[in-house]
């Protein structure tokens, strides 16, 4: 039934030969490289570290929830302030030093102690956990014999043989390729000592019980790579359970099977296991991810998060549809590597021949072609970014030559500033069934035929909590914004500041279980982007706005355009979202009428939804607020 | 072509569903779009029983061919073998021709206590024949009620012209909360009257060549799904998304069956048009979630497989790189269910047989208006036609691991970027912009390319899957080379040969993710496994 013809016979292959294999004779590591071929001078190499675990958060009505969930190992005060927790190599490629004390300082982390306090490595430390220096490696050594691909270190590196043979009297220095002695052998600069290496035990202090809802915020801009290193540190209220994990990049264009995170059609991560999924960014749009083991239990047990790509148009300082029609013009040397050009990862004026450097990466997709019958048809029936018709719109004005701010982006590669925004908010949907989440925690068979969800969430909290934030600790809270607040108020009530909401576990210290609140903070006579993803398991969602419209421009993390290049994008008070289902929308606060101290809801008109279990008034809803102004990075409003 | 007979499956039914779960990665043939040719159909609907793979064998009701009709239907595409028996989940797939004269006679072969029953084709200006009014349309009478009728009175017949190309769907119009959950749905396709010329040129025609080296079969319905030159396609499937709540089955069973022996006692039985069924339907609590009648794993089986006579289509959808496959999908039942695509966007170009097109240009011409989804979602009585594709465009490394020293492979862009050159290489359809560059910094093996970004894991912290081939890499040649002679666990996998198939396997399921699970059991219900397959792998949809 099935053969393989004689011409695509294999080839025979000869048996195996080693060149190289790199240190990895120890289960987590990170990997974060310096270059790569498609960065050599190492911009635009983004990283993350996750930990896949456990963990509890703490529900609209008060209740603590159990979660299977994953867990910042890097990035983390960012992931504190509710902020993506990707960094440049350069930030990720940074040590924090032994772990220390009994019990461990870093137990419940990422806590304000340690978010923000300058005595871990001199300041925020916003590095992988557990790296440090790959000290296993053999030192180099004069007179020694070394193969082809040997790897060694020396006081500061790490390097690898190109040549075979006895090393030479001097180490290696610097970076390249460099002899160790007139008559030794050269070696190819690796890197530094942080080669990915690391100490288990931070990674296990602060990892373990640390689950988030969402997972930690994922961002990436187009033409960066992203390495996200998954640690699998075991879900220590389940210890009958031996569960993998992985991670799922839902909706990435043309994925690979290797690092789509399908536990069936790839591999998964076994506890005290890490491995690093690699991506070129892909077209943007607003994905999300999720572990794909067992999706049923460990979705509806928390293990969602979000993950958007920004457009390089948001780099684009001249005419917005030139620079997309140069993206898509026919490249001449498909194939070629180019490096980035230092125009645009300075984010500065990009010339035509920038972007065409750029080309062979993701080429032509838009336009048509005619056919021999005449008929005219789409180049790619799938493309993502139809050019639109003729117009002047730039960085900073629109089509009718109307300032846009300076800040803010644009949420896909548009070409005539439509999808333009001044601040950004990720939304993620989700749902808990408290029972499901009791069984999960127990050793009972899970039922999936009676699955109701009683919690309804944005961003891991139910309303109050998605306008809520931090709830200092009564007896003094380490972070600097509820000193503040305790000194102003100089009593030791509650005081609620800005920061995350903290949930304590079984180890008795408080984690920061939902760091992501959802108030809207949005400045007058200005646009949100509301990046909304849905993991619901169970249920459809819908959303509405009371007040201030909303305009969808993007659906499944795609620009809504014909492949002639219309508009299709359109104004609406709802959407309906499925699990597994993202969309885009703009909210509109051009209207002269709004004024600045204004609320409106975001809310679900699944009017049982808007409870907290048992509890009434809640769930799925958050506020919208008109600011004069607002900070596009802290999302802070100004009245 | 063989009719089955209805009562001796009945008394296999538990042979069928030990095979069921035994069937789990059996090797065999990939779905297709197979159904029955018209213009002339004579269905039936009866009762019958199917298969779950958690060895149940639920009572049901479908449509199916007339055993009693004169001619044998003919089946499609003509490289498979099919059998249509009295009553199949879902009902037979009824493919036509756009402008044809379409009659369908049905006949009412359900239990008296089901009582009459009827089809309903939304989108299509139906006319009937025969048969008792109902609130819908003309419906088919229960045999029990017109027992003096002479010659039978329990058919209808209804007759319409396929104005629309596409795919539809129809189901029962009577008491639809009930018999529409007892299984009484099927699809209807439309082939169009005139595909364009251009789907049989250019780079369709080259994809066709490129089957040539295998001698691999075109099991196409048509060349284009619509008479529009952007809606060709290079393969095809159907997916028909049901749930069931086998409560219901049961309660209507046991009520069927008092009936039966209360007539045998001599009562007079049940003789009501609407039937005599007391059977709730609300709450609603389903525990199996199908694909073409089907759940995961029996809808990775071969159409027409014999341990599911009464289930024959199934959910196995297998591709080349670049191959642009028309997907056709139906919600069914009563509930939506969101569809994700891994691996890909679909670009949707018709909802209910309706193309979505962009407003006519100077020229006239006409463009794909349906939005680019990773999750479609399927509602109650809604079809959506699509059109999916993989290429690996845009990942920054090279699928078949070229680019070692000595490597002979070529990558020669087309104006599209694509290798199509060739139609006889090993990566024909590979995205040029990618080749040569590796995805390893130093792999094991010096026939894959070194210098790349990554480090692969010790294979001891990681598990398998029984659809992983081994390595990242695309196919038994690429493969050979990353491993050479050393078996990958989990070797000799049969669900993605390493040797033979070695493709890319990828999961397309309902996101609502509790229903891929069959009544509470993961894995199960709407799930299947995709494969994006190597140009030496022959993907074969024959049974």
């Amino acid at each position: 039934m099935k053969s393989i013809p004689r011409l695509l016979s294999l080839l025979p292959v000869a048996g195996l030969m080693f060149v190289a294999v790199d240190a990895q004779a120890q289960s987590f590591r990170v990997q974060c490289p310096t270059s790569t071929p498609f960065h050599p001078d190492g911009t635009n190499i983004k990283c993350q570290q996750i930990a896949g675990g456990d963990g509890y958060a703490t529900m609209g009505d008060g209740s603590t929830i159990y979660m299977f969930g994953f867990g910042p190992l890097s990035g983390l005060p960012d992931i504190y302030k509710g902020l993506p927790g990707t960094e440049l190599n350069s930030v990720f490629n940074t040590t924090l030093g032994p772990d220390t004390g009994t019990p461990s300082t870093l137990v419940g982390m990422p806590d304000g102690n340690f978010a923000f306090s300058t005595a871990f490595n001199g300041g925020p430390f916003m590095g992988a956990i557990g790296l440090t220096d790959d000290l296993g490696l053999d030192p180099w050594t004069g007179g020694t014999v070394y193969a082809v691909g040997q790897t060694v270190r020396t006081a500061s590196a790490v390097y690898m043989a190109s040549t075979a043979g006895t090393s030479g009297a001097n180490p290696p220095v610097g970076t390249g390729t460099i002899s160790d002695g007139t008559t030794g052998l050269t070696w190819a600069y690796q890197g530094t000592l942080l080669d990915g290496h690391v100490d288990p035990r931070p990674i296990m202090d602060v990892g373990i019980m640390n689950a988030s809802q969402p997972a930690p915020l994922i961002a990436i801009d187009e033409d960066d790579e992203l390495f996200l290193t998954l640690s699998n540190v075991g879900m220590i209220m389940r210890p009958d359970l031996f569960e993998q994990h992985t991670v799922h990049f839902h909706g990435y264009p043309n994925a690979s099977a290797f690092y789509d995170g399908v536990p069936d059609a790839s591999v998964a991560i076994n506890i005290g296991g890490s491995f690093t999924y690699y991506y070129l960014a892909p077209d943007a749009g607003t994905y999300f991810w999720h572990c794909h083991i067992a999706p049923p239990e460990h979705l509806q047990m928390g293990m969602v998060g979000q993950i958007y790509v920004r457009p390089r148009q948001n780099k684009v300082t001249g005419n917005l549809q030139a620079a997309l029609l140069k993206w898509e013009s026919a490249a001449t040397t498909p194939g070629g590597i180019a490096a980035t050009p230092a125009a645009i990862t300075n984010q500065t004026s990009v010339t035509a021949a920038d972007w065409s450097s750029f080309e062979p990466l993701r080429k032509r997709c838009g336009g048509t072609v005619t056919t021999a019958a005449g008929a005219l048809v789409p180049v790619d029936v799938l493309c993502t970014t139809p050019v639109p018709p003729s117009n002047a719109a730039t960085r900073t004005t629109d089509a009718n030559n109307a300032a846009y701010t300076t800040t803010g982006g644009f949420a896909y590669n548009d070409g005539d500033g439509s999808t333009h925004y001044d601040v950004e908010y990720p939304i993620q949907i989700h749902g808990f069934d408290p029972n499901f989440h009791f069984v999960g925690m127990t050793f009972n068979p899970e039922s999936f035929n009676d699955m109701k969800d009683k919690y309804f969430m944005l961003n891991g909290r139910s309303y109050p909590d998605t306008v809520g934030g931090h709830n200092c600790a009564p007896g003094g809270d380490p972070l600097p914004a509820c000193q503040t607040a305790r000194a102003a108020n100089n009593v030791g009530g509650v005081n609620v500041v800005a920061g995350p909401m903290e949930t304590q576990s079984v180890d008795g210290t408080p984690h920061a279980s939902q760091p992501i609140p959802t108030v809207i903070n949005i400045p007058k006579g200005g646009h949100a982007l509301l990046r909304i993803s849905d993991l619901d398991v169970s249920e459809y969602q819908t959303l509405a706005t009371l007040g201030i419209p909303m305009r969808v421009v993007g659906l499944n993390a795609r620009l809504l355009r014909d492949m002639a290049g219309n508009n299709m994008a359109y104004n609406t008070n709802s959407i309906t979202l499925a699990g597994g289902e993202s969309i885009d929308v703009i909210l509109d606060a051009t209207d002269p009428a709004l004024v600045t101290g204004q609320k409106f809801f975001l809310y679900t008109p699944n009017l049982d939804h808007l409870s907290n279990d048992a509890e009434n008034f809640g769930g799925l809803m958050t506020e919208v607020n008109i600011c004069s102004s607002v900070d596009p990075q802290t999302k802070a409003c100004t009245i | 072509m063989r009719n089955m007979n209805k009562k001796s499956l009945l008394g296999t039914g538990l042979q069928c569903a030990t095979l069921a779960l035994g069937s789990l990665l059996a090797l065999g043939a990939h779905a297709a779009a197979p159904g029955i040719a018209g213009p002339s159909f004579s269905l039936d609907a009866a009762a019958t029983r199917i298969s779950q793979p958690n060895g149940k064998y639920v009572y049901a009701w479908g449509y199916g061919c007339d055993p009693a009709a004169t001619t044998a239907p003919s089946f499609l595409p003509s490289n498979l073998i099919g059998f249509c028996n009295a009553a199949q989940l879902p009902g037979p797939t009824l493919i036509v021709k756009e402008g044809a004269t379409v009659t369908v006679t049905l006949t009412n072969n359900l239990p008296a206590s089901a009582g009459n029953t009827s089809i309903i084709f939304p989108g299509f200006q139906v006319t009937t024949t025969g048969g008792s009014a109902g609130l819908l349309v003309q419906e088919a009478p229960n045999a029990a009620t017109c027992l003096t009728t002479p010659g039978g009175c329990n058919t209808v017949t209804y007759t319409f012209t396929a104005k629309t190309p596409g795919t539809h769907s129809y189901y029962s119009g009577t008491q639809g909360d009930l018999q529409v959950e007892m299984g009484l749905f099927g699809a209807l396709i439309v082939l169009p009257a005139n595909p364009p010329t251009n789907c049989d040129g250019g780079i369709a025609a080259q994809n066709v060549l490129a089957k040539g080296p295998t001698g691999e079969k075109d099991f196409r319905l048509a060349h284009a799904a619509y008479d529009h030159p952007s809606s060709c396609y290079d393969r095809e499937y159907l997916f028909q998304f049901s749930e069931m709540d086998d409560n219901i089955h049961t309660a209507a069973e046991a009520q069927v069956l008092a009936d039966q022996a209360a007539k045998t006692a001599g009562a007079s039985g049940c003789t009501s048009p609407t039937g005599c069924l007391v059977v709730p339907t609300e709450p609603y609590v389903p525990g199996y979630y199908m694909v073409n009648g089907r759940s995961m794993p029996d809808d990775m089986d071969p159409n027409y497989a014999s341990m599911y006579p009464n289930q024959p289509y199934n959910g196995n959808p297998h591709m080349h790189p670049g191959e642009l496959t028309l997907l056709r999908i139906i919600g069914q039942g009563r509930w939506q269910h969101p569809f994700h695509e891994h691996a890909n966007h679909v670009r949707v170009l018709a909802r209910d047989g309706n193309l979505l097109l962009s407003p006519p240009d100077a020229n006239g011409n006409t463009f794909p208006a349906g939005p680019l989804m990773f999750t479609t979602t399927t509602t109650p009585g809604m079809t959506l036609d699509g059109l999916f594709y993989w290429t690996g465009k845009g990942l920054n490394w090279d699928v078949f691991g070229h680019g070692y020293a000595g490597d002979p492979s070529k990558c020669i862009p087309d104006a599209n970027g694509y290798f199509t050159k060739d139609p006889t290489a090993i990566n024909y359809y590979e995205w040029c912009g990618d080749h040569n560059k590796a995805l390893e910094k130093n792999p094991t093996s010096p026939q894959i390319a070194a210098g790349g970004p990554v480090t692969l894991p010790d294979p001891s912290i990681v598990t398998n899957g029984a659809w992983y081939s081994g390595t990242p890499y695309l196919g038994p040649e690429a493969l050979a080379r990353a491993v050479g002679a050393t078996p990958i666990p989990p070797s000799g996998t049969v669900a993605n040969s390493p040797s033979g198939e070695a493709g890319y396997a990828y999961m397309w399921h309902s996101h609502n993710e509790r229903e891929i699970t069959t009544d509470n059991v993961f894995p199960g219900g709407m799930m299947m496994m995709m494969l994006v397959d190597p140009r030496a792998f022959v993907i074969d949809e024959t049974n």
